[in-house]
């Protein structure tokens, strides 16, 4: 059997009666960048949410490396390696930026010092050395999804869920962004990202998975998802499809 | 450097203070509840201002450690004072860890709400057992430790002063620690510290277990000094709220904020107390005696501390968000 870094297997979450996200499954290998789309509603976030141990799943299994964490904390899971960014961002508002990145950095080390080496050659990387000593609360939102970006990098995770990391930003932005998105798997790491931006996701991504009112739509390379009718349906044919 | 300099001249005026005002009880006395509340404010702020829970039961602690104090030494009354602080913490600490895995699974309003629930439980207990005199409190005749002069206020000065330094020193090490950083985070957006690998209830459990800890021995040298508690004196709500105005007052998660809210608060409570202010401004001939005001002055603001509290707390919301450090932080 082939070893995926992540397999998400028949997972389902309801809230109540609603079913948010039912019996999806799809795995990711190393160093690969895997693209979760779908239209509003579709379960990504939600499945973000059960993949990382905020939510519990109602039931399926989420296997990271070769290690079941359905059960995990949040917080259990980021320092296995795993480690996730917000839609919206969530930024430490009245600590300065450096700090921000500082704290992430702590899931690696115990020693401020230390600490504070790794968060300053993140800012580097991210250019935001400038404003390292800027309260993060004072930034503009593209400087905050840089933050964010730069401060989960700080854990040193092998498997990056990124959650919209280019909603809200322009054009030179989001290219800023993708850009950066590239150099971090070619240091190694692996990434699942939601989009909405078709053009970001085909660019980047070696495969994608889309969601549908809570269900795995279809899957496949970013050609063949372009070309599939039943997602051309999902996200132009308002409901013709099927 | 400045700081350390400063800090160096501030320990050496408030060791020798004793000696400069000499034996006047009176003032000692001011000084000792100063610092006193000083280092209440200081220990509630490492779990209020830093972690960001906002505990309104911090009298629980402070009751905890007064209470065994005051149990142990009318029980056994050659016990060593300082065993019986001891104990006060063990106690203190077990409050702790049980308040803290029921109440920190609540965030926000709810985590205020569930410490003050807490802490009448605590106080309402007290109350009803009898090893714990109930509502007619305990009252100590002699204790004594090394041959001190436990009848004169200088050993409760140098007692509270240490605490309060011990304090201080906790806080401004955490700062600079991983702890502190990640009690700061916690404070700033609990989602975000969970991902960011902190394990939540782990660290608010932690900054609770050493902030109980220090309000406890506080309380054991109170019941010391005083030699006499009930459960209106230790275990009230009032008294955590007093706390809790301190640090707003003087800036909630700063490290001098709770001490300069201690410096300004306490006195004027005193002055309030004691009709010295009413005095002073009918005196000035400000306020004539016999005016409506004069009156007012005279015979109800002496009951009015908690009052008046409670507007420099609603002016320091509106204008001093930050207290009064934040003042001089903008100015910077």
């Amino acid at each position: 059997m082939i070893q995926h870094l992540l397999r998400v297997s028949h997972v389902s979450k309801h809230f109540g009666g609603n079913v948010a996200v039912h019996d999806v499954s799809f795995a990711v290998d190393e160093k690969q960048i895997v693209g979760l789309i779908g239209p509003n509603g579709a379960g990504k976030t939600t499945l973000f949410n059960c993949i990382t141990g905020f939510f519990p799943v109602t039931s399926g299994e989420v296997i990271f490396d070769i290690k079941k964490i359905n059960d995990l904390r949040p917080d259990e899971v980021c320092r296995l390696g795993m480690a996730r960014t917000w839609q919206r961002v969530k930024p430490l508002g009245s600590l300065s930026v450096l700090e921000n990145v500082m704290v992430g950095a702590f899931s690696v080390t115990n020693k401020a010092r230390q600490a504070e080496e790794i968060a300053i050659e993140q800012l580097k990387s991210m250019g935001l050395t400038d404003y390292a000593s800027k309260s993060a609360g004072s930034l503009p939102i593209g400087l905050k999804k840089k933050l964010e970006l730069a401060r989960v990098l700080a854990t040193h995770p092998k498997l990056l869920l990124l959650d919209e990391i280019c909603g809200g930003l322009n054009h030179t932005e989001t290219d800023a962004i993708l850009d950066i998105i590239r150099t971090i798997r070619q240091r190694g790491a692996t990434i699942v990202f939601i989009e909405h931006d078709m053009k970001a996701v085909t660019s980047i991504c070696d495969r994608i998975v889309v969601l549908n009112s809570g269900e795995k739509l279809a899957e496949g390379t970013p050609e063949e998802i372009t070309n599939n009718p039943d997602v051309i349906a999902a996200y132009l044919g308002g409901g013709h499809h099927a | 450097m400045k700081q350390i300099t400063l800090v160096t001249i501030l320990a050496a005026a408030a060791i020798a203070l004793p000696l400069v005002i000499g034996e006047n009880p009176y003032i000692t006395g001011i000084l000792i509840s100063v610092l006193m509340m000083a280092a209440l404010s200081s220990a509630w702020n490492i779990l209020g201002g830093y972690a960001g829970q906002y505990s309104f039961g911090h009298a629980a602690y402070f009751g905890a450690g007064a209470y065994t104090t005051m149990i142990l030494l009318t029980n056994y009354s050659t016990l060593n004072p300082l065993i019986c602080i001891a104990v006060g913490i063990i106690v203190a600490s077990i409050i702790a860890l049980i308040t803290g895995s029921i109440v920190f699974r609540l965030r926000g309003h709810y985590f205020g709400l569930a410490s003050i629930a807490v802490a009448e439980i605590v106080r309402l207990s007290v109350l009803n057992f009898d090893f714990t005199g109930g509502a007619q409190g305990i009252l100590l005749s002699d204790v004594s430790l090394w041959g001190l002069d436990l009848n004169s206020k200088n050993p409760f000065y140098y007692g509270m002063l240490l605490v309060l330094v011990v304090t201080l020193g906790i806080t401004a090490y955490l700062r600079t620690s991983k702890t502190g950083y990640y009690l700061q985070a916690i404070r700033e957006d609990q989602d975000a510290a969970s991902s960011l690998g902190i394990n939540l209830s782990f660290y608010k459990n932690k900054s609770l277990l050493i902030s109980a800890a220090l309000t406890s021995v506080l309380g054991s040298l109170y019941g010391l000094y005083i030699r006499f508690i009930d459960t209106s004196a230790v275990l009230d709500l009032r008294l955590s709220i007093e706390i809790i105005l301190t640090a707003i007052i003087g800036g909630v998660g700063t490290l001098w904020g709770p001490v300069v809210g201690a410096f300004l608060l306490v006195p004027l409570a005193e002055m309030l107390r004691s009709n010295l202010l009413g005095d002073a401004l009918i005196k000035a001939g400000l306020v004539s005696e016999t005016s409506a005001l004069g009156i007012f002055l005279k015979e109800n603001l002496a009951h009015a501390h908690v009052l008046v509290y409670g507007i420099i707390t609603v002016l320091c919301i509106l204008y001093l968000p930050k207290g009064i450090l934040g003042l001089f932080r903008r100015a910077k």
